[in-house]
């Protein structure tokens, strides 16, 4: 089983092929569903500049629930929620994609080489707020609540929400593993 | 004579000038391990505050982790959410 690993004062992770394939498949999931290709391709988006002048005029609250999670509302009050939103979101949305691009440009290089293999120097937080990321999501599709694992242990093999439980619990353990590094 | 204020006239909030609070959430997702590591990262909580502001949540759903201005409190909130958390501001309603 792959495991991340303190060397020296940095990080590793150990992934097989299969694994890594999960993983770049949900980080581009996840990047797609987050608007990559949108209005943050084609530039830097820390320049102030161009952050300001792509500013779209209409913000608004995502319908889709898995974005309104990762997006949440800053304030109960509708109204001061969304001038919030107008003014934070498009930050907030790329710091996300940030993390889940270096995350998959490291995924890429083992998927391409078509073998598992040992991930250096990896940047720990970066990881766990993208490994958090991708759990929010699954937990938003598979309706995750405290009962969600006996439902899980319970599910016929053949059940197709099956294999996707599990990769869920694995994120979660996976990032378990590395906070038990960290703390 | 004096005349009685109505209730929107009176903003006691603003009178006593009451600070903004951050409110962070309970949800079945986050991890025990990582809402302790996150608050000791953004606020510089020992390990036992964090631990126990992070049972707050667990336990009683929401737990109060910081206070001042608003704009402050809007900076935590975003930090919050940058790390998957669900965070919300308001101001205390503490008298």
């Amino acid at each position: 089983m792959s495991s991340f690993e303190k060397v020296g004062d940095g990080f590793s992770l150990d992934l097989t092929l299969d694994e890594a394939n999960i993983l770049v498949n949900l980080v581009e999931q996840l990047l797609e569903l987050l608007g990559e290709g949108d209005f943050f391709h084609h530039y830097d988006s820390s320049d102030p500049l161009a952050q300001l002048l792509a500013m779209p005029s209409e913000i608004v609250t995502p319908d889709d629930p898995v974005l309104l999670r990762l997006l949440p509302n800053a304030y109960a009050d509708p109204e001061a929620a969304s001038d919030f939103r107008r003014y934070t979101e498009p930050q907030l949305r790329g710091a996300k994609q940030k993390n889940l691009r270096l995350v998959r440009e490291e995924l890429t290089i083992l998927v391409d080489e078509n073998h598992g293999g040992v991930i250096e120097e990896l940047n720990s937080d970066v990881w766990l707020k993208a490994l958090n990321d991708l759990r929010i999501a699954l937990s938003v599709r598979l309706e995750i609540d405290e009962t969600s694992f006996d439902k899980f242990e319970m599910l016929p093999d053949e059940d197709p929400q099956k294999p996707v439980y599990a990769v869920y619990f694995w994120l979660g353990w996976l990032q378990e593993n590395l906070l038990g590094l960290l703390l | 004579m004096s005349k009685t204020l109505t209730k929107d006239e009176v903003n006691i909030s603003e009178l006593l000038d009451r600070p903004w609070i951050t409110i962070v959430w309970d949800d079945p997702v986050n991890l025990m391990t990582y809402v302790t590591h996150v608050f000791i990262k953004l606020f510089g909580f020992s390990k036992e505050r964090a631990h126990e502001l992070m049972m707050q949540v667990h336990d009683e759903g929401r737990a109060v982790v910081s206070s001042g201005t608003r704009e402050e409190m809007e900076r935590d909130v975003q930090r919050l959410h940058e790390h998957g958390l669900w965070a919300t501001l308001q101001r205390d309603d503490k008298i």
